[in-house]
């Protein structure tokens, strides 16, 4: 088991009126999944992705990662575990404008403080492994929507995360660029790591092993 | 991960030039003017303290009240210097200075005179006193006998050479003859010597060897024992008072005790300046040079510290202001697994950059600037460029400014909560807008502020200049030194007074502007008690001397060559008639005595009454003044008519050189001189104009930018309001009554706060003007329109952007 939730409540006070996000959610993801979270707009998707990944917090129920009781840490404890063991990728991919693609990847690496040598081994591979070397020393504005992502998640994976959370990863590309990240995703999860990914698109969503579908904060 | 903190903020800065620009340029100009202002201070608080045993050396001074009249010296009598040494163990070493201003040389084989600045006599303890060694002679003996001098290099460089100097004969002032005995350094530019060049023996002077304890001319230097304190001697000096200027008063007011001279409300107290406090504590009737005041050093801090505030504060807003765009990054970094302390340590890396870049350009803004404030200030200061101590206080002061001002943007940003400012592209709304605001406010307020002292500061000089001074100072040339003619001064003022430019010419020594005079005892008819002695100054003058200078007599009547009982005949100004206690028309025919050592007197009898005329700087008062018929032939004032004055000149020229053959001619217009009298007002005025310039320049970058960012983040508002309806100039109305708010804030703080301390400044002057509303208001309306122009251009720019393009961002 990689992580469970157990009667997860979110909420927002608006107008007086508590409005709730996620209501009662339960879910336990094994090692090796890949799941589909569906749902439509403003159903909740995105904000339990941001509980998954530890960005957001929630008000009531308990978080197990890793055997963690993650409603139980610090913020700083909390950090450091998702440093560890989660990947994000991003609809917009969210790459830093100012460093080049090599840099990018780097990035996380420094945040571990992965000592020099190992740093520019793995960021050499990882390279290697998306076909990238000829794009390394770009700007992130260089590059088509695709290939933007293509770094995005290569970003996500460097450091062996056991975790990537994908919201719409597909969501500003066209249905080619699309399906390629989608089949990097299948081989992604067949060589191990456990993909949960936000998606409004059916075809997307029949890549995963799971589909979870949301509505008004609650799983149905 | 400090290598890469520095490529991030590199490249950010490089990606957002126009931001960077205004925020490296801000910066810059802050600590260029920080950087000028410190060196002035510390050229200022360092005076005098070259000498050796500075610490241990202090001028004797005496505030004296008698007669009516109160005086602020800083020369005591010449017997004083003596009897403290003799008297007290606390006194190591006495030195005397009497001042005698220019003078005039001559070379034994020269047939012209050459005139000197800055001469002095002085006893021949001053090496010792001041710890100075001679460039050429002897210091033991130099000076020791009468008839000598010593001269600086740059004097004896230009008579005569270093090394040929020794020995030579020097005939001053075509009476005495002294010979060179010693070669001194120049003195210091930070010293209160540094304006004199000729150091003549008082071994030689009559003057210093008499015992007239009541007439204050000497500037009187003690140095004190190591082991003594300054405080103690307080009491002693003050007991000579006792122990001998009473008895010396009663030679000529018989039973005359002091307690009489308490009880009458006249006074005669000693103290005690060090001398490292002269040059900015002192500020008494007459100095050996013209000192500053620590009010001046202290108005120059703040607006030293305030140009580096505003440029500060201008940094944290333009940074903050620029969130908007750095806040996604954030959001990024933390999802990577940044923590907070990483990623202010980034942020400050970043401000560190632009502060060491702004260092740079502001070396070479101040190097630039360099000679342009030195005319400002009336300074020599260079950068000090060699210096490890300058370049060390200087990273410093960049590094402490650094993170002064990248801390709050730092802590701002790194607060960024990544889900919300990841959520979607730029509709966020970052915050920290009230602060902007404030500090938009503050850097306003200090800007209105300097606006207002800028011009309080000018329309006060303005209002001294316009004055009437009781006298027309217009059109008046002054020749000099008109005595060297000896017995042909009459005739060269009739042969000057014949040209036909000049409406009228004053032979006399004492005009009417500020100068080194001192008041004479005088007594009422009635016995020589204190009560009937009055204190006023006596000025020797000739016939022409009131109509030249234009000045009114409203009783009475000018002396008359008719009369031949005028030679007895005085005039007196109304400050005079009032300490004598009568209506200036009840003083005529009065009779004043002014008695001798010898026990001679002579008698006035009071003709005329002239109205006031400010003969001292605007700062005084009036003080009271009395005029008789008598030979003084320092200066001849020249009326001259409206016209071409060079022809004048050269015409008066012409007959001075027929009259006296190898004599320097030299004249001044009085109209300069009376500037000169509030150069210290002049300076400040400009010191005041230029920074304030400076400080809206930075106000006015930092509002452009903010402006800026401000049109750029409701681009999507501006967008809907245009495709509902509005108008341009709707548009840029809205965007720009918001700043001007902010402005209208700031001046509401910053006006009083300007009257009341303008107010403060002007007390210092006898004669001010009144801060009127309308200045006020013009410092509103200056301020006002300066933030209108700077932010109509953004908000303009951003109106008339086609809505479709604006809303397509989104």
């Amino acid at each position: 088991m990689l992580l469970q939730l157990n009667n997860i409540f979110k909420w927002v006070n608006s107008g007086g009126q508590r409005v709730f996000l996620l209501k009662d959610i339960n879910l336990t993801v094994e090692e090796g999944e890949f799941i589909s979270v569906m749902g439509p707009s403003g159903s909740g998707k995105s904000t339990l992705l941001n509980v998954i990944g530890m960005l957001d917090n929630f008000d009531e129920g308990k978080y197990c990662f890793m055997d963690e009781p993650v409603h139980t840490l610090k913020e700083k404890h909390r950090a450091n575990l998702y440093k560890q063991y989660i990947g994000f990728v991003f609809q917009s991919y969210h790459l830093l404008d100012d460093l080049t693609v090599q840099e990018n990847l780097e990035m996380p690496l420094l945040y571990k403080k992965v000592r020099n040598s190992e740093r520019k081994s793995l960021v050499a591979d990882t390279l290697d492994r998306f076909n990238l070397v000829g794009k390394k020393d770009l700007f992130p504005t260089q590059l088509s929507g695709g290939q933007q992502q293509l770094v995005g998640v290569a970003r996500a994976l460097i450091s062996s995360p056991k975790l990537i959370l994908a919201d719409e990863p597909t969501g500003n590309l066209n249905s080619k660029q699309g399906e390629e990240i989608m089949e990097l995703f299948k081989q992604l999860n067949e060589d191990g790591v456990t993909i949960i990914q936000v998606t409004h698109s059916e075809k997307n969503a029949t890549f995963g092993s799971r589909i979870i579908n949301l509505l008004d904060g609650r799983k149905l | 991960m400090f290598k890469n903190h520095v490529k991030i903020a590199w490249r950010s800065l490089k990606r957002q030039p126009f931001f960077t620009f205004l925020n490296t340029i801000g910066l810059a100009i802050g600590m260029a003017g920080g950087l000028l202002i410190s060196l002035y201070i510390y050229d200022e608080v360092n005076f005098d303290t070259m000498f050796k045993d500075a610490e241990r050396i202090y001028r004797i001074d005496a505030d004296i009240k008698f007669g009516g009249t109160e005086s602020k010296s800083a020369e005591v009598s010449a017997p004083m210097a003596a009897a403290m040494e003799r008297d007290f163990s606390q006194v190591e070493l006495t030195t005397r200075f009497r001042d005698l201003g220019s003078m005039l040389l001559r070379k034994s084989n020269a047939e012209a005179n050459v005139k000197e600045q800055g001469s002095t006599f002085v006893d021949a303890t001053f090496f010792e006193m001041f710890g100075l060694d001679l460039l050429e002679g002897d210091v033991r003996t130099a000076l020791k006998e009468p008839n000598t001098l010593v001269l600086t290099r740059t004097a004896a460089l230009k008579h005569f050479g270093l090394k040929d100097a020794l020995g030579q004969k020097l005939l001053l002032n075509n009476t005495d003859t002294y010979t060179v005995t010693g070669v001194i350094e120049d003195m210091s530019k930070r010293s209160f010597l540094r304006n004199h060049n000729v150091f003549m023996s008082m071994a030689g002077s009559e003057e210093a060897k008499n015992q007239e304890w009541t007439s204050h001319n000497f500037f009187t230097f003690i140095k004190l024992n190591p082991e003594s304190d300054i405080a103690d001697f307080q009491e002693p000096l003050q007991s000579m008072l006792g122990t001998y200027i009473m008895p010396y008063v009663q030679t000529f007011l018989p039973g005359a005790t002091e307690e009489q001279l308490v009880a009458s409300g006249n006074y005669l107290n000693f103290s005690t300046t060090p001398l490292k406090d002269i040059h900015l504590y002192s500020d008494r009737d007459y100095e050996l040079s013209q000192n500053s005041s620590i009010q001046n050093v202290y108005i120059l801090s703040f607006i030293g510290l305030f140009l580096i505030i505003l440029a500060s504060v201008n940094f944290m807003n333009l940074s903050t202001a620029q969130s908007l765009k750095r806040a996604k990054e954030v959001g990024i970094r933390k999802t990577l697994g940044s923590d907070k302390s990483a990623l202010i340590r980034q942020f400050l890396t970043e401000s560190g950059l632009i502060s060491f870049i702004s260092l740079l350009f502001a070396l070479g803004l101040a190097a630039l600037a360099t000679p342009y404030f030195n005319a400002l200030s009336g300074k020599s200061i260079s950068i000090p460029f060699t210096d490890p101590f300058f370049w060390t206080a200087l990273l410093f002061g960049a590094a402490v400014l650094a993170f002064l001002s990248g801390m709050y943007p730092a802590f701002f940003m790194s607060r960024f909560v990544p889900v919300k400012v990841l959520k979607g592209a730029g509709s966020t709304s970052t915050g920290g807008g009230n602060i902007r605001s404030f500090l938009v406010v503050f850097q306003f307020a200090i800007s209105v502020f300097l606006i207002v002292s800028t011009l309080v500061v000018f329309m006060q000089l303005k209002f001294i200049q316009s004055k009437d001074l009781g006298f027309t100072k217009d059109q008046v040339l002054i020749v000099e030194d008109v005595y060297t003619l000896g017995e042909k001064t009459t005739a060269f003022k009739e042969e000057v007074a014949k040209l036909g430019q000049v409406e009228n010419a004053t032979l006399s020594s004492f005009l009417p502007t500020p100068s080194s005079r001192s008041n004479t005892s005088f007594f009422k008819e009635g016995g020589a008690t204190a009560e009937n002695s009055i204190n006023m100054q006596i000025w020797n003058i000739d016939h022409n001397y009131i109509p030249t200078l234009n000045m009114e007599i409203i009783e009475g009547r000018n002396f008359d060559s008719q009369f031949a009982t005028d030679s007895t005949a005085m005039l007196i100004n109304e400050s005079a008639a009032a300490i004598l206690g009568v209506q200036p028309e009840e003083a005529l025919g009065m009779r004043i005595i002014r008695n001798f050592e010898n026990g001679t007197s002579n008698y006035f009898t009071i003709i005329g009454v002239v109205k006031n005329f400010n003969y001292e700087s605007l700062r005084e008062n009036i003080g009271a003044l009395s005029m008789t018929l008598g030979r003084s032939t320092g200066a001849l004032a020249v009326k001259l008519e409206a016209g071409d004055f060079m022809n004048a000149i050269t015409s008066i020229e012409g007959i001075w050189s027929k009259v006296a053959p190898g004599q320097p001619f030299s004249y001044r217009f009085m109209e300069d001189s009376f500037n000169t009298t509030y150069k210290a007002e002049q300076q400040l005025g400009s010191i005041f104009m230029t920074f304030t310039l400076l400080s809206i320049l930075i106000a006015c970058l930092g509002l452009f930018g903010l402006a800026a960012f401000n049109a750029q983040k409701r681009t999507k508002e501006i967008g809907i309001r245009k495709v509902l309806g509005a108008s341009v100039g709707q548009i840029t109305y809205r965007l720009t009554t918001d700043f001007l708010k902010m402005v209208g804030i700031a001046i509401a703080v910053a006006l009083p706060i300007g009257w009341y301390l303008m107010n403060r400044w002007l007390e210092d002057f006898t004669y001010r003007m009144e801060i009127s509303w309308w200045v006020l208001a013009t410092a509103a309306l200056i301020a006002l329109t300066i933030a209108i122009l700077t932010v109509s251009y953004q908000s303009i720019k951003a109106a008339i952007v086609n809505p479709v393009k604006s809303l397509r961002t989104e």
